[in-house]
């Protein structure tokens, strides 16, 4: 679920906010109406601060609750958790990195297909489309992003899976099938369907900001390279991409967090397999998947406490994620404005 | 500056970027296409569930035809209504906090936790509630909308910074100008020009938690079936109905989880057409368009 | 100023549609038991659920959340009871703070597959199914399946093992069968509400088993007897110790109770793999369990709801439909006279 603008003007997340002065008070006249205003400006800016503070302490709650309830299992496993590969709840002994594994490589494939697109339908919002067809494209793109996953999910589950599995797997295996990824016996719930998955998921979101991103450049600057002589691509390669490179790292990162986070829709289409499968057609698990699968049905303590050990990996590579996006998207801001 | 020379190839140059362009069209064309493709698949094995005993039942006993999701579409209503009573007044002070209030480093560090906290997977969120309400006392629908508002906080905080920003600050300093106390400056004139960019984000954020299952899983997924609207009672919710139905093997519940599947995108649909008509509206009185 | 009407109208809007739904809420909530875990019984409770209600007026709230889920739910007292089909161990006992588990219902776990051209009743045995699910056998011509089934053409097809995902006293039920017959399955795999599956994929709840299996050329699966015989499933006919090929039917899953002659003080019993008394047994049968806290303020419903399930005349009369078996009677004497410790 992590993240992305879910709305037009969301790129302006990606801009530092500029913070606005406080204007200096004026005295008041009259000393009742001084003293209620007082009140007035006290209590206002108190109720602001608390409600602020509680947003604060909801991350901080999150956190210590989920390393709070992992901590037996932090104490019994230790860090070798994260590389040990066993998850056996009749002998009480688990391990992430089946899933670890499999998060990362549902992830990181699906941003690996998605980021090129998403620039693409990006550019072709910003630079390509016709004026009418650019709102209505736009629109649409975002309408893919507010699709709910257990929605996704479902279709990956009857639509996608069977498509995978028999059409796209089968070109797949036909033109790859020396591949040790692309080997072996088709599965609908597979590695392969939840990449699809996570990569319909992910491409609106990391759109949607590419498209903001490109917008942003300068009329002049892009005008300027035509007027240079330059093709339209020469344009985007010369000026569009270096003027928003740090942008287009943080959309894609903020796409990898939302792969790296997703439950539902994985847990529908994975096949919640153990063990690590080199053939993208066999099923496996994620990090979030396993938790919805079993936690609700915990039964030891050490169970319970090993599966808020995932969640707390989960929240420490969302969290890197998403700080991360941010921090590159400062430091670029601070190049581009310090350094023209 | 080499790069940005122009050469003499001029044809070859063209070719190629004639070639990204459909490259770039056609990424556009696969977007929408999967939309259609998934906004199709709905509706053509949704609507055949749908009917009169879709919205007016509850879940039929096992082995028998029928029954609807009434129990759902009321849980998820009262879920989504009460996550937004929470959500939208603390969102809105957040920002208020953030943009009129706090100094420069107070107001980062704020910020940065609605973005860490709009980072956070809503199945962390899930477990978080669960541990920190549900264990000590019972599921119920009040957790679950506990859970759903964490989710919608940083959206709707997010946003209506936005619209603050937006604000001229002229209009902040006419007002003190005149004498006007800043809380009165801040209620009066500030917010209420940001009453339509807040309606926006709120929508928004109302269609994403209408959405999410994750957060319900632990908090409110053990209910009776049958309509329930009392708070204190775990309530069913149509995202998990579709979860569950969706692994059926019972073409019923295929097909009742389709129809649920179209119901809940209409709501969506609905909600962010809305948002977008009001954020067009907000904008161009504040002069952004 | 329309749109900070239109917000005023919407919060306020809000506002009084929660106080009206509280109000409404507080008039209607009449008693109500809240139960969560097997999904394995849970065909059989919502026909109680219905049952129950018209007669009593007392509301039962159950969801199928798993055996492991119900175990967990109790022991947090989230929940007024837990159902399991997996008996809770002696640990499980102290960490649910002072609960008894009693069998209400007594059904069978059905081996389903989805073959096509490949006729209903197709025979296995424990070992073979041992070696399915620990990854030995991979398809469904392999010689063992073929000696079994002689008459039969096999295809080449490769063998999906399907399990549950989430914790499942079915699973128990099924490791606890493949653990009694494969000395393999035991020392490596064991029998648990999960386990560290070699081979296969895994589906949500009962209903997630069997609806991969339906989709899937070439899947086994387990599952209770009730899912896969609503849903037209084709069922296996697993080999007993007598020799004989049993289908999970009613008189099978009887005639395998039949083995239970004195309940242990624990009421924990196991019934897989029976000894050879009966040709007819069905080998892989179990009770399935409610689990209650001995302390309870609602302990005078829990027994009233509890009694009504087991009684042969109410509750166990709604079972055989589903495939559900009358418990025995020197079960039922045990169950009631663990009820009657519930007080409040």
């Amino acid at each position: 679920m992590v993240n992305g603008p879910i709305w037009p003007g969301g790129a302006a997340i990606l801009s530092p906010v500029q913070v606005l002065p406080v204007p200096s008070g004026r005295r008041a006249l009259e000393s009742r109406r001084h003293l209620r205003d007082r009140v007035g400006d006290l209590g206002l800016q108190a109720l602001t601060a608390l409600a602020s503070l509680g947003a604060v302490a909801v991350v901080a709650g999150i956190a210590y609750k989920v390393f709070d309830g992992a901590s037996l299992a932090i104490g019994h496993f230790g860090i070798g958790f994260l590389w040990h590969q066993v998850w056996d709840p009749n002998h009480d002994v688990y391990g992430a990195l089946n899933l670890i594994y499999g998060t990362a490589l549902t992830s990181f494939a699906a941003v690996l297909v998605a980021g090129p697109i998403s620039i693409a339908i990006g550019l072709y919002l910003s630079e390509l489309a016709p004026g009418g067809l650019r709102g209505i494209v736009g629109s649409l793109v975002e309408m893919l992003a507010a699709v709910p996953s257990v929605v996704v999910g479902l279709w990956g589950i009857y639509v996608l899976g069977p498509f995978v599995q028999n059409d796209l797997g089968a070109v797949l295996q036909t033109l790859f099938g020396w591949l040790p990824i692309f080997s072996g016996p088709r599965h609908p719930s597979s590695l392969l369907t939840a990449m699809v998955v996570l990569t319909i998921m992910i491409v609106p979101i990391s759109a949607s900001i590419c498209r903001e991103l490109f917008l942003a450049v300068p009329r002049d600057l892009k005008e300027g390279a035509i007027g240079l002589g330059l093709t339209r691509w020469e344009m985007v390669r010369g000026v569009v991409f270096p003027y928003t490179r740090g942008g287009i790292v943080a959309a894609i990162l903020l796409g990898l967090g939302r792969a790296v986070g997703e439950a539902i829709a994985v847990t529908q289409v994975i096949g919640a397999a153990q063990g690590i499968h080199v053939s993208w057609f066999a099923s496996g698990d994620t990090l979030a998947s396993r938790i919805a699968n079993q936690y609700q049905g915990a039964l030891t303590h050490l169970a319970t406490s090993s599966l808020v050990y995932l969640a707390a990996i989960l929240l420490v590579f969302a969290v890197v994620i998403n700080v991360g996006a941010q921090s590159i998207v400062k430091r670029f801001e601070f190049q581009r404005t310090g350094g023209s | 500056m080499s790069r940005l020379q122009a050469t003499g190839r001029v044809r070859r140059r063209q070719a190629r970027s004639r070639a990204m362009e459909v490259l770039a069209w056609a990424a556009s064309a696969l977007a929408v296409a999967v939309l259609g493709i998934v906004a199709v698949s709905v509706l053509l094995k949704g609507i055949p569930a749908l009917n009169l005993d879709f919205f007016t039942k509850t879940q039929a006993l096992f082995g028998q035809p029928g029954g609807g999701i009434a129990h759902a579409i009321v849980g998820s209503l009262l879920l989504v209504a009460m996550a937004t009573a929470m959500a939208l007044p603390v969102g809105v002070l957040v920002a208020l906090y953030v943009s009129e209030f706090a100094r420069p480093r107070v107001a980062s560090t704020v910020r940065l936790s609605l973005d860490v906290l709009n980072g956070v997977p809503s199945i962390v969120i899930g477990i978080f509630v669960y541990a920190l309400l549900v264990l000590s006392h019972r599921q119920n629908a009040f957790f679950g909308s506990c859970a759903l508002a964490i989710i919608m906080l940083p959206l709707v905080a997010r946003s209506t910074q936005e619209v603050l920003r937006l604000v001229p600050q002229s209009l902040r300093e006419a007002s003190q100008a005149l004498g006007v106390s800043k809380w009165r400056t801040v209620l009066r004139v500030v917010l209420p020009t940001t009453f339509g960019g807040i309606l926006t984000g709120t929508t928004l954020a109302v269609a994403r938690a209408a959405g999410e299952t994750a957060p319900l899983l632990f908090t409110t997924s053990i209910f009776l079936n049958q309509v329930v609207v009392d708070p204190r009672h775990a309530v069913s919710s149509i995202p998990l109905t579709i979860f569950t139905y969706s692994e059926s093997p019972d073409p019923t519940q295929h097909a009742q989880a389709w129809a649920a599947a179209f119901v809940l995108m209409m709501f969506v649909l609905v909600t962010s057409l809305t948002a977008r008509y009001l954020l067009y509206r907000s904008r161009r009185r504040l002069g952004a368009i | 100023m329309t749109t900070k009407r239109t917000l005023i109208a919407v919060f306020g809007g809000l506002v009084v549609a929660l106080a009206a739904a509280a109000g409404v809420g507080a008039k209607s909530s009449g008693d109500t038991l809240v139960g969560a875990g097997s999904t394995f019984v849970a065909p059989l409770v919502s026909q109680w659920q219905a049952d129950y209600a018209a007669k009593t007026g007392v509301q039962i709230a159950y969801s199928p959340i798993g055996s492991g889920g119900g175990i967990a739910a109790i022991s947090g007292r989230q929940v007024d009871f837990g159902a399991s089909d997996a008996p809770l161990s002696p640990d499980q006992l102290t960490a649910c703070n002072g609960c008894v588990q009693i069998p209400w219902a007594l059904s069978a776990t059905a081996l389903i597959y989805n073959l096509d051209g490949v006729p209903n009743d197709l025979h296995m045995t424990g070992q073979v199914l041992a070696n399915i699910y620990l990854g030995h056998i991979t398809k469904w011509d392999d010689p063992a399946i073929r000696a079994l089934n002689p008459k039969v053409s096999l295809p080449g097809t490769a063998i999906t093992p399907v399990y549950r995902s989430d914790n499942s006293g079915t699973t128990y039920n099924f490791t606890d069968y493949l653990s009694a017959v494969s000395p393999e399955w035991k020392s490596k795999i064991g029998r648990g509400v999960n386990a560290n599956w070699p081979a296969g994929q895994g589906g949500k709840g009962s209903s997630g088993v069997a609806g991969i299996v339906s989709n899937t050329a070439g899947a086994i699966g387990y599952a209770d007897v009730a899912y896969s015989l609503k849903n037209h499933l084709k069922v296996m006919a697993v080999r007993n110790n007598s020799g004989a090929f049993a289908t999970p039917g009613l008189r099978a899953i009887t005639a395998a109770a039949a083995t239970i002659k004195s309940v242990p003080a624990g009421n924990e019993m196991h019934i897989v793999n029976p000894p050879k008394a009966d040709q007819r047994a069905y080998p892989i049968c179990t009770f399935t369990y409610v689990i209650l806290p001995l302390k309870t303020s609602k302990a005078a419903l829990l027994r009233r709801f509890v009694f009504y399930a087991v009684s042969p005349t109410q509750g166990q009369k709604l079972g055989p439909k589903l495939l559900f078996a009358p418990l025995p009677t020197v079960v039922l004497v045990a169950a009631e006279k663990t009820l009657n410790k519930v007080s409040s």
